[in-house]
């Protein structure tokens, strides 16, 4: 009677527990499922684990006993009917406060002191440690999916690659047709040079001859004129020759 | 000329290192030295051989006829280009590649497509903390617990022989 879904209308009672996600990744991963298509997943949602306690007031009343109040009586409501409930039971005495309600006084501020003092603490260690369960037991599932992912992407490239496989043939017939094209170009090349050499030759041929004759030709001249010359003809030329100096030689003092 | 000519390189050398993957890396260096090889001999020469300068010659040969003969003989000399015996063989290698690439890719498409199988049950699986072991037991049947087939105590793996029929 007393419990936070009974004081809930009918389809926002389940709220509470199926409404409370953990965090969006797994709600994501939770929307993934395939369902059967009868399933009501509006009223009926997948229930999620719940990962917080629910809203308290003064630190242990649930917060919907409070709103439970609240259309009726207003905000005070539910305090004042709290104190009065607690002062009609301990003044009519049918809430005795024997010895054994001090020890539970005492227990309780006890409690209170540890909960405050040691709870966060706790909390954080007891929070890593559920994550790393979790992350342990999802550890395999995401290895797979990454995997596969891995494993699809890497025949796309090899696809790919398989088809690249065009181009190489088309480089084949290409180095084909360049290796033709390097032979007929020599075989021009070498017509060309075969025949330049020949005529080369001939000209060199021409040249030769003509250089021979020419210098035959001046040979014979030279030898002619040697011969024609007579030792006194050799002679006059010579005394001509130093009288002439001789005149110059004058001509020259005579100046300086 | 019949055939046609080739002068410059139209493959796409950069396009194609980009696709060959590294265990092939070396094949294709040496298949682009050898490619790049070819080239270098074809443009070593001209495409057309120089002109002759017949009147340069005309001039200075004396021996009569010669060089018209020559010019002549010069004109009249066809080089045949050289006869293409191997590009069917490279077209027959490609038939046989194209066969090949075929069957690879439809054998990668089954690989792919049994990866994606396993990738579309993997993600709609529920991540482990989500599940109940209702949940446990409809998306792994064969080592959910299952009353059909009862384990043996500890019910570890190593303890799953049938116990041995003694004989009385």
């Amino acid at each position: 009677m007393l419990s936070r879904i009974a004081l809930k209308p009918v389809r926002s009672a389940i709220q509470p527990i199926r409404l409370t996600q953990t965090s969006a990744t797994t709600n994501a991963a939770s929307a993934a499922v395939a369902e059967s298509p009868e399933r009501d997943l509006v009223n009926f949602p997948r229930p999620v684990r719940q990962e917080l306690p629910g809203k308290v007031r003064l630190g242990f009343i649930p917060e919907e006993w409070f709103q439970f109040f609240y259309a009726k009586t207003g905000v005070t409501g539910p305090y004042t009917f709290g104190l009065g409930l607690a002062t009609y039971l301990c003044s009519k005495e049918i809430y005795i406060m024997e010895h054994e309600f001090y020890t539970g006084l005492s227990i309780a501020i006890m409690g209170i002191y540890a909960v405050k003092k040691l709870g966060p603490a706790a909390a954080t260690f007891l929070d890593k440690e559920v994550a790393k369960s979790d992350a342990e037991m999802n550890a395999g599932r995401e290895l797979v999916i990454e995997n596969c992912k891995n494993r699809i992407a890497a025949e796309k490239v090899e696809q790919d690659r398989a088809l690249a496989q065009k181009m190489l043939f088309d480089a084949k017939r290409e180095n084909v047709a360049l290796q033709l094209e390097a032979a007929y170009r020599e075989q021009l090349i070498k017509v060309f040079a075969e025949t330049k050499k020949r005529l080369d030759y001939q000209v060199e041929v021409q040249n030769v001859q003509r250089n021979l004759e020419q210098r035959h030709i001046v040979d014979w001249v030279l030898r002619s004129v040697r011969a024609a010359v007579t030792p006194e003809q050799e002679k006059a030329t010579l005394s001509q020759c130093i009288a002439s100096i001789k005149s110059l030689a004058q001509q020259n003092t005579a100046r300086i | 000329m019949a055939t046609k000519r080739i002068a410059q390189s139209a493959v796409n050398w950069s396009a194609m290192a980009e696709k060959v993957s590294e265990s092939q890396r070396p094949m294709f260096n040496a298949f682009k030295l050898k490619s790049d090889q070819y080239l270098r001999r074809v443009m070593a020469n001209p495409e057309k051989p120089p002109a002759i300068d017949w009147a340069y010659y005309q001039a200075r040969v004396a021996v009569p006829g010669l060089v018209e003969s020559f010019k002549k003989q010069y004109e009249a000399l066809k080089v045949p280009y050289p006869v293409d015996k191997v590009t069917a063989q490279v077209d027959a290698q490609e038939k046989e590649a194209e066969i090949a690439i075929k069957e690879f890719i439809a054998q990668s498409n089954r690989r792919v497509a049994e990866a994606e199988a396993e990738l579309k049950k993997w993600s709609s699986v529920l991540p482990f903390g989500q599940m109940t072991m209702e949940d446990f037991a409809e998306a792994f049947p064969e080592q959910a617990w299952n009353a059909a087939k009862p384990t043996y105590w500890p019910h570890d793996e190593a303890s799953q022989q049938p116990p041995a029929k003694v004989e009385h």
